[in-house]
């Protein structure tokens, strides 16, 4: 009888693009040892499309519609963080008005954002009933989206010095009568996400990011609030009208008393936040000033006094995915600006995916990616060696492993 | 008022609020003569005119590492992104970190520019001080031909693996991509 | 509660769907077929929802007000308006239009606006619907 002369080792799952739990293309190839996860690499560039180089033959205002172009979910955040960022460079002062209004949108933006991301997790856990229960609440606000904006996706609101559209009295009473729907309906999805057993045992203890972790890696927004490091920009910078308003840090310890960093906590602070949307959105519409609602309505003379602009600026946003990030350098000659740097939240966010899903097992690995709420578009502008021989898994067999776990945990 | 933060098993203790001018000061009598210069510009908003404060330093690439290194002692930073510029002869790469984050309203954002001139393009990796850099780094390293030394993963992260070697997309002068695009505004009239 | 979702999912039974079932109540199997007997008068398409005022759809451009300033080229971010030297008038290819309605703000006689027309898929992006002049 002879012994076998290789002994049990790790073999390498490749999880190509095209991936179950995101809706954009990334690839992610990890290393496994039974059903357990024990490394991790990710591999980017499926969609980069050389943005940053195509604003080089564009004047300013061109440009904020090339950002909102970046990604159809945070098609707010990149063109106000470009035009924070000029505004810094050219020491243009926004009216108050405008700053009340750019408030609106941004926490608008995050509802949708933050209650297309429940339906997507639930999903992943493969409770479909919930998935479109939330989409139809997401409707609402998209209506309300189109109401005020025009369009339901690319919003197009944005100027630099202020915004292009007002929110005149007549439009106020359908603002309301929505935040008064999803007043009503939040109550329904805290109930069915916090307190339902399915939710709990799914994501409890799963996904795990240590407060020290979170720290050495720079995570932001609620992936690494969640972990209990407070880091918000709305709070900790003034822009906008947040100086004025009430606004706190939200960490899971103020619902459920203890911070573990895992996936179930970052549920608690998504839904918490769009408690806080609704919230400030109704401070914004009793407090906001009349006035003007952008500095320079004159566009073309808007254009002349940037292309004399010389100097270099920041501009940090709080999108529903956490904080971004635009650096613009003008040089005074030409229109165009001489470099622009964007940096999506989900940049930042990607080497955390590394300790927290060590130790995993395959059926987690939709559920606890797709908790950081990852936007691959805003990133860019998974093969398993089994035995030896390489097979690759694709979308329709993990979810179906997601979907399984939660049934053999409910027996 | 001091809060402890435990960061890779050492205790930083006592960290206080510091304010924009006192960040400056910190660094100016440390470092002299290798902080080239500094600005600080502050922009309000909203009804009630609150403040933030921006703060641009210029140093040296000598004592690059040492400063970083002073800077996690005095509060450990966030590291937002590296952005570079390519200015004909030298590229100057800049650092975006924010400090005194957890409390209402005293963030301050620092912007650390290097340069380095175009024969030399070569700088340390912080990855061991900032685990997070690394991301940010390899994208240094393929988009503008930056090499830093020490870094731990040296793989290409956004171009593709068939773009030639020596082509990067940021700069401005022959190593430009100008040469890999056919026409871009192709219209049956 | 346990099953918090199983008393919701039943009420939903008796209620009306939410999707307004634009055009058809199912999607019809083949589409020429299926406009072709609209036209007869034999099926009916459900309209879509209403869409609100302000809604920017398909651009309109008043020929008699333009003055032939290209302030509009100046501005559009996918160089979708080219200028006609001959009369000083402009061409809009609406294949490459991105309904910013940017144009529209900038025009100092107000000759462009946006209506409510969404509706405009072609198979031939330069065909007479998709160019406005």
């Amino acid at each position: 009888m002879s012994k076998s002369s290789t002994t049990k080792s790790t073999y390498q799952i490749p999880i190509v693009p095209i991936h179950p739990a995101l809706k954009e293309p990334v690839f992610f190839e990890f290393e496994l040892d039974g059903e357990k996860i024990v490394d991790v690499d990710v591999k980017l560039g499926h969609v980069h499309r050389a943005i940053e180089w195509a604003s080089r033959k564009r004047n300013p205002v061109q440009i904020l519609y090339l950002a909102e172009r970046i990604c159809g979910i945070c098609s707010y955040c990149h063109p106000i963080a470009f035009s924070l960022a000029v505004e810094s460079t050219a020491d243009i002062q926004v009216p108050e008005r405008a700053e009340y209004l750019r408030v609106i949108h941004g926490e608008l933006e995050r509802i949708c954002s933050h209650i297309l991301w429940a339906g997507v997790a639930a999903h992943e856990i493969g409770f479909d009933t919930v998935l479109y229960l939330t989409w139809q609440i997401r409707e609402k606000a998209l209506d309300l989206t189109e109401y005020l904006t025009g369009n339901r996706v690319t919003k197009a609101i944005t100027m630099i010095g202020g915004v292009r559209r007002d929110i005149t009295q007549d439009m106020i009473p359908k603002v309301q009568e929505s935040l008064k729907y999803f007043k009503d309906n939040f109550e329904k999805l805290r109930g069915i996400f916090l307190d339902d057993k399915t939710f709990k045992m799914r994501s409890q203890n799963c996904g795990v990011l240590t407060k020290e972790n979170a720290l050495k890696l720079c995570a932001v927004g609620p992936t690494t609030r969640a972990s209990g490091v407070k880091k918000d920009v709305r709070v900790d910078t003034s822009y906008f009208a947040y100086g004025d308003l009430d606004i706190n840090y939200t960490t899971p310890d103020i619902l459920t008393g203890e911070v573990n960093g895992d996936v179930y906590d970052r549920i608690i602070v998504r839904l918490l936040e769009v408690k806080q949307s609704i919230d400030l959105i109704e401070q914004c519409l009793d407090k906001m000033p009349a006035g003007p609602i952008v500095a320079e309505p004159k566009i073309a003379k808007l254009l002349a006094q940037l292309k004399k602009a010389n100097g270099e600026g920041v501009g940090l946003h709080e999108a529903p995915r956490g904080e971004v990030i635009h650096y613009v350098k003008f040089d005074g000659v030409n229109e165009a600006p001489y470099t622009w740097k964007v940096r999506a939240p989900t940049y930042n966010n990607i080497l955390p995916w590394i300790p927290m899903l060590k130790g995993q097992q395959i059926a987690d690995i939709p559920i606890v990616a797709a908790s950081t709420d990852p936007c691959m578009s805003c990133t860019n502008r998974v093969a398993v060696i089994k035995n030896g021989n390489r097979y690759e898994l694709n979308k329709e067999e993990l979810h179906r492993l997601s979907v399984e776990k939660t049934r053999r945990l409910m027996l | 008022m001091g809060k402890t933060r435990n960061i890779g098993g050492k205790i930083m203790t006592e960290e206080k609020i510091l304010t924009a001018e006192e960040i400056v000061n910190n660094f100016t009598d440390e470092f002299k003569i290798k902080i080239k210069d500094t600005k600080i510009k502050k922009r309000s908003a909203g009804v009630k005119k609150n403040e933030t404060a921006y703060i641009w330093m210029k140093i040296d690439k000598s004592a690059f590492k040492d400063i970083i290194k002073y800077l996690c002692e005095l509060q450990f930073p966030h590291l937002a992104v590296v952005s570079g510029n390519d200015l004909g002869n030298s590229i100057e790469l800049i650092y975006h970190f924010t400090l005194n984050y957890g409390n209402r309203m005293k963030e301050t954002i620092l912007n650390i520019s290097v340069e380095l001139p175009k024969s030399n393009l070569e700088i340390e990796s912080i990855c061991d001080l900032i685990p997070g850099a690394l991301i940010t780094e390899r994208e240094k390293q393929e988009f503008l031909g930056v090499k830093f030394v020490g870094i731990p993963d040296n793989r290409r992260l956004f171009l593709p693996e068939d773009l030639p070697e020596g082509i990067y997309p940021w700069r401005k002068d022959e190593t430009g991509p100008d040469k890999l695009y056919r026409n871009l505004h192709e219209v049956k009239k | 509660m346990k099953f918090s979702m199983l008393p919701k999912a039943f009420a939903q039974m008796f209620k009306k769907p939410w999707t307004n079932k634009f055009p058809a109540k199912y999607a019809p199997s083949n589409t020429t077929k299926f406009l072709e007997n609209v036209q007869a008068g034999k099926a009916k398409i459900i309209p879509p929802v209403e869409t609100p005022p302000g809604f920017r759809g398909k651009i309109q451009y008043d020929k008699e007000k333009c003055i032939g300033c290209q302030l509009c080229l100046k501005v559009c971010p996918s160089e979708a308006i080219e200028f006609k030297p001959e009369g000083k008038k402009i061409k809009i290819y609406l294949a490459r239009c991105t309904f910013c309605s940017q144009c529209n703000d900038i025009c100092p006689t107000n000759c462009l606006s946006m209506s409510n027309e969404f509706l405009l898929a072609d198979s031939n992006l330069y065909s007479k619907d998709l160019i406005v002049e």
